[in-house]
């Protein structure tokens, strides 16, 4: 045991003198800049055929690099892989013409490599939650996408080397905006053909983006270090990017405090107040929508009375004052408002009306409504609105729920499955237009329509929207659609739309700037 | 009553002529538990616990699953939540002022601390049991949680549950554990054998694995929490059991009880398993704060008790995130569960030194 110990020691001092020798040769060069911050979560995947939250994304903008790219502060399309762009008379043939960039591995990046990522990323056999982005806007993608068509015939077609094609069903005015999404990357099919599955290893990694991937250790860190072969290097300023996936809040706001952490996005609800009051706190209005989802294919949530009577027994004013106290606002329809969009009023919360709807629907005080669940994923603050919703439906409409948490990938599973009855949710616009969250979440073939809400009318609406020029006409569309779907369906329940919480010094990272999208580029940041 | 002893053929009498009483095992052990301060203390402390538990809808307290809004998060006192809440509101605005670099308050704020005081003495509200109350009277001993629920009611309602399947998850435990262990050293051989592979393949099981399993299979009620957490728990009693046993059939009493006529359940049953019962029980008083904890680390994983039901577990779980800022809410629930567990530990302590068959008759 002695000779055990001292050989121990002996160790460690030998471990000491060597780690101060390195650093004394390593001194002369400046220390590289590192930003650490807490991305909430284990990410699913690197792939981005395979992801669809939001902490995915923020790894997506470090590694990868699409046709155009976020402007940092007003999040509009700036040439990214394109250097530049056309659109024809019709508003339906977009042409790019692409710089000669490489993959972190030196492999050129051609306009064929952009069309066989995107039909990679069309193809059936993968099955993307978000195919039906490009499917919605790109000619032939859905059937394609829906093994109806062929790929020959989506209409995307490399020019030359470096002039890529692609032709739209109708002239969607928000199609530029929409190709800074990870539904239209660029992937290093060369890798995914030699990999396979295993191309998002570390070590068989290869991006385009501003970073590249330097470790991946799951439920600890990703590391991500400036990629010297990006075309636009110079203005990359932070050398080293480590995302942490710490999903207890407590955790996460002492390591922000004690400095581990450079960038915070929640911290625990008993100490919300106290850190409003931080000098690091930044807020701003947001394009997200808090809601609940029914499971439409299941009964009693398959009758519109059932779902406007459980979401008109909840004063949403009050939670969002004395429940999550996050400064958010009341939803009673789902498009959080934007400039030439103000925000739907569908409904109102009224507890005599949803009795009386809970009445016409065959449950008259509550008596013989089935046992309810609300799914949830783990998390403090869905937990505690799970519970005021909870005694808010027991006190209005005398209805037993129970809530149950599942861990992230479970819950999704589950909800993508309808394997739940009422499941919280919340959503992000991908891009600046009520679209994202009307199509996306409520067209009766969208993949996140969990809730399998199916109206055709509904449908229709959208359809036809799809073929308008931008302007009011079609805005007037799309807040027809949105009014059918939540005055007469309740397609699913809104609580409220969130303002965004962000912790970070501004006064020592520069070029964070707060957006509606909540979504804060890699490029363009420094330290002061 | 002086002259009662009765004398009659069967009598012992000691070396001094005196009648010496037989007692039973019970007996002796009960007055040897009794000369024992902290076992008593703990013996006390779990009557106290579970008068408690048992009387919880009849004593004087709030409902553990009644949310008041505007009453979270505050401190234990005895004086009315409105007046707390009214000066928490107030420091929260005046915190808000300095922050923006002003030391008088504006209109706005102001009237906005006119209208909670004025509230205060008027608001009412309908609770869920149907009674009308001015809400803001209410008095909370050990504050409230994160929704404005009393915490000295949810620490009650939570002991309920936490006592039931701590006691109820150890004595089913030692239960299947104790006729198992026994019989399988006592009867040894191809018995034995078989039960002691069992055990093997069980243990070699990850068990939390097994709950989780059996939970996701039979649904998340309180009482399949219970019978899952039993039915995996029994393996290492009934290990500890047979070794006992083992080392203990060849004793010379057991000769003597088998030689006259004693079949093999009496003496498992009376001789064996009562020589044993010092292991058990010491075991068994283990196994309750284990089972607790265990309840509460599978309420995490949102396989345990569901809202609005607590248990301690929940409860100190939901205190860790408040810890900095809100410590009672994790120091009471603590203070509860310890105070408790510690209790368990006295008592079994004491029950082990009481029962042990070698001290019989001794003090």
């Amino acid at each position: 045991m002695k000779k055990l110990l001292i050989t121990l020691l002996m160790i460690t001092v030998a471990f000491a003198v060597f780690a101060g020798g390195g650093k004394e040769e390593a001194a002369p060069t400046a220390d590289p800049v590192v930003f650490s911050f807490n991305n909430g979560t284990e990410i699913q995947s690197l792939d981005p055929g395979n992801i669809e939250g939001v902490p995915e994304h923020r790894i997506y903008m470090a590694l990868f690099e699409g046709l155009v790219s976020y402007d940092p502060a007003t999040l509009d399309p700036i040439p990214g892989l394109a250097k530049s762009w056309s659109v024809s008379d019709d508003g339906l043939t977009w042409t790019f013409k692409l710089r000669k960039t490489n993959w972190s591995d030196g492999t050129p990046i051609t306009a064929q490599t952009v069309v066989d990522s995107w039909l990679r990323f069309l193809s059936p056999e993968l099955a993307a939650v978000y195919a039906y982005l490009p499917g919605m806007i790109i000619k032939g993608a859905d059937a394609y996408n829906s093994g109806k068509g062929s790929a020959d015939d989506v209409g995307i077609r490399a020019l030359d080397d470096y002039t890529f094609q692609f032709e739209l069903t109708g002239p969607a005015p928000y199609a530029l905006g929409m190709l800074t999404h990870y539904a239209f990357a660029v992937v290093p099919m060369h890798v995914i053909e030699k990999y396979g599955d295993k191309w998002t290893m570390p070590e068989n990694f290869v991006g385009n983006g501003p970073y590249t991937l330097t470790s991946w250790d799951p439920q600890e860190k990703i590391v991500m270090d400036k990629n010297p072969g990006y075309w636009d290097a110079d203005n990359v300023k932070i050398d080293t990017i480590v995302a942490y996936p710490i999903e207890d809040e407590n955790t996460s706001l002492n390591m922000y405090k004690q400095g581990d952490l450079d960038w915070v996005m929640t911290v625990p609800d008993a100490q919300l107040d106290s850190m409003k009051l931080d000098p690091t706190y930044v807020t701003n209005a947001t394009f997200i929508t808090y809601y609940y989802q029914f499971n439409t294919t299941k009964a009693p949530y398959d009758n519109a009375d059932v779902r406007k009577a459980l979401s008109m027994a909840i004063d949403r004013q009050e939670l969002v004052d004395k429940v999550t106290r996050g400064g958010q606002f009341p939803a009673y329809g789902l498009t959080p408002p934007l400039a030439n969009y103000p925000k739907v009023v569908a409904f109102k919360e009224d507890f005599d009306a949803a009795r009386a709807l809970l009445a016409k629907a065959g449950f008259p005080n509550g008596e013989g409504f089935p046992k309810a669940t609300i799914l949830y994923n783990t998390s403090e603050g869905h937990k505690k609105i799970a519970e005021y919703v909870q005694q808010k439906w027991k006190e209005v409409l005398n209805i037993d729920v129970t809530i149950e948490n599942q861990e992230w990938a479970t819950y999704l599973d589950n909800k993508q499955n309808q394997n739940f009855d009422i499941a919280r949710a919340g959503w992000q616009g991908d891009y600046v237009d009520p679209n994202t969250f009307l199509t996306d979440l409520l067209y009766s073939t969208a993949g996140n329509n969990d809730g399998r809400y199916n109206n055709p009318k509904y449908d229709a609406l959208l359809d036809k929207a799809a073929t308008m020029p931008e302007g009011k006409a079609r805005y007037d569309v799309l807040r027809q659609a949105e009014e059918l779907a939540f005055s007469e369906d309740m397609a699913l329940m809104p609580f409220y739309y969130y303002s965004t919480a962000n912790w970070i010094d501004t006064n020592v990272w520069g070029g964070w700037t707060p957006t509606i999208l909540d979504v804060h580029p890699w490029k363009g940041m420094f330290k002061k | 009553m002086s002259d009662t002893i009765i004398k009659n053929k069967d009598t012992v009498l000691n070396e001094f002529d005196q009648p010496v009483k037989g007692v039973s095992l019970m007996q002796d052990a009960w007055r040897r538990l009794k000369k024992n301060k902290m076992a008593m203390f703990g013996l006390v402390t779990l009557i106290f616990y579970t008068i408690i538990s048992l009387s919880a809808p009849l004593l004087p307290i709030h409902s553990y699953k009644q949310q008041v809004l505007g009453h979270q998060f505050l401190k234990p006192s005895l004086r009315p939540a409105g007046e707390l809440m009214y000066e928490r509101q107030d420091k929260l605005i005046r915190g808000m002022a300095a922050k923006e670099g002003r030391t008088e308050l504006n209109e706005a704020e102001i009237k906005k601390l006119a209208d909670l005081k004025a509230s205060i003495t008027t608001e009412k509200k309908v609770l869920l049991n149907g009674e009308e109350v001015l809400v803001h009277e209410r008095v909370y001993p050990l504050g409230t949680d994160s929704l404005g629920r009393d915490l000295l009611a949810r620490i009650i309602y939570g002991g309920q549950v936490s006592i039931l399947i701590g006691l109820l998850g150890a004595i089913t435990s030692v239960l299947i554990g104790v006729v198992l262990g026994a019989l399988s050293g006592y009867i040894g051989g191809t018995f034995d054998s078989l039960m002691m592979h069992f055990v093997d393949i069980m243990y070699s099981l990850p068990y939390m694995l097994l709950v989780i399993i059996f939970m996701a299979v039979f649904g998340r009620a309180i009482q399949n929490l219970f019978f899952a957490l039993a039915i995996v728990s029994w393996l290492t009693v009934a290990r500890v059991v047979r070794g006992q046993i083992i080392s203990l059939k060849n004793s010379e009493y057991v000769e003597a009880a088998r030689s006259s006529g004693a079949g093999t359940g009496r003496i498992v049953f009376r001789h064996l398993i009562p020589n044993t019962a010092g292991v058990i029980i010491v075991y068994t008083t283990l196994r309750v704060p284990s089972f607790i904890m265990l309840e509460a680390f599978l309420s995490f994983l949102g396989l345990g008790v569901q809202a609005p039901f607590a248990s301690w577990g929940v409860l100190i779980q939901d205190g860790v995130y408040a810890m900095t800022t809100y410590p009672w809410l994790l120091w009471f629930p603590a203070a509860a569960m310890t105070l408790f567990l510690f209790s368990m530990n006295f008592l079994g302590d004491g029950l082990r030194d009481a029962m042990d068959p070698q001290s019989k008759n001794k003090l």
